[in-house]
């Protein structure tokens, strides 16, 4: 598995265990659906938890909404977004 | 017959550790309402830390209060307005644990009729009384967030329900301060997190000293309970709203006034 596969699964992991998705698999999860609003029932509200998560397991703060519609575009945005503040520190 | 008093024989409902292991920030808490309901939080077990921004004897002697009721407690300079010192106040209490329950309290008010009113007398008022309160509870919710329970209270004035002829700078940011509670209150319901805000009447504090006694008397004219209220009456309100005897209730507004306003 390469890194960033790596991380996509940690995400999904994430997202099901810290938004307490009930019937749903990492591999239910498609890269490139959006995390909020379409697909997993999610909205705009949970994704105030997922801020908070992302900081807490990745210590990478999303400081506003217009960063947040960005990195949570999908998956794959996720994992770009998290990789790139990563390389940065 | 005169007024009727306070009910001296009033016995607390809460136990002594209602908030035990809470850790609360009262802003504009070395004086007035904000002492009260510091000690009143400070007493039910909570580790307050208050702010206060212009009078350092009160600090002083409110660091004294909140010593008397056990360690832990701190008191800070922190203007609401600056933005710098507000999130470095949030990272030293992040540090120590977070914040459980947070009561925007600090405000000020620089009145004159609005044609009249200065810019900078708008833009301190407004950014005191509405953009501090907004800058102290977004840096507070994270971390509610992360632990699915938060307390948050907005003290607000009749002027936010009635308008306030001399004071549209104050009673616009204090209605502003309601409108902002009422929102976040669904925002973050899910998280048990309860956003509520408390409506003070006329409470003695060192704002009415010096008040005229005619000014007075006009003024307790207009309250059915025909007295002005004890900064611990507004606490014991806020320390219901910020404890989990409260737990039912957001987005509300519990006027504290001896039946002032009754909106």
């Amino acid at each position: 598995m390469t890194d960033t596969q790596d991380l996509k699964q940690r995400l999904k992991e994430l997202l099901i265990t810290g938004l307490r998705l009930q019937d749903v698999a990492p591999a239910g999860i498609a890269d490139d659906q959006p995390i909020f609003v379409e697909g997993l029932g999610l909205d705009s509200i949970d994704a105030l938890e997922l801020v908070v998560l992302i900081e807490e397991h990745f210590g990478i703060a999303i400081p506003d909404e217009e960063v947040g519609k960005k990195a949570f575009a999908s998956i794959n945005a996720l994992a770009e977004f998290i990789a790139a503040e990563q390389s940065r520190a | 017959m005169g007024a009727p008093a306070a009910d001296r024989t009033a016995r607390p409902i809460f136990a002594a550790d209602a908030l035990a292991g809470r850790r609360a920030l009262v802003t504009g808490g070395t004086r007035g309402i904000g002492r009260a309901i510091a000690l009143a939080l400070a007493r039910a077990g909570a580790v307050v830390t208050v702010t206060w921004a212009a009078r350092e004897n009160d600090a002083e002697e409110a660091a004294r209060a909140l010593a008397a009721c056990g360690e832990g407690h701190g008191v800070r300079r922190c203007d609401v307005r600056d933005r710098q010192a507000v999130a470095k106040l949030f990272g030293d209490l992040k540090e120590a644990g977070g914040i459980d329950v947070l009561i925007n309290n600090a405000a000020i008010t620089r009145d004159a009729h609005l044609m009249l009113l200065a810019d900078d007398a708008w833009d301190d008022v407004v950014s005191t009384n509405l953009t501090g309160p907004f800058v102290c509870t977004r840096a507070a919710l994270r971390g509610m967030i992360a632990k699915r329970w938060g307390r948050i209270v907005n003290v607000i004035s009749p002027a936010a329900l009635a308008g306030k002829a001399g004071a549209a700078n104050y009673a616009a940011s204090k209605g502003g301060l309601l409108s902002l509670t009422r929102s976040l209150a669904r925002e973050v319901a899910r998280f048990g997190i309860t956003v509520n805000a408390v409506c003070p009447g006329i409470v003695e504090t060192p704002m009415l000293e010096g008040l005229p006694e005619h000014v007075r008397a006009a003024m307790i004219a207009q309250i059915p309970l025909e007295r002005t209220g004890r900064p611990d009456e507004i606490a014991d309100a806020v320390l219901f709203l910020s404890s989990g005897a409260s737990s039912y209730i957001t987005g509300a507004m519990l006027a504290v006034d001896g039946g002032l306003v009754m909106a």
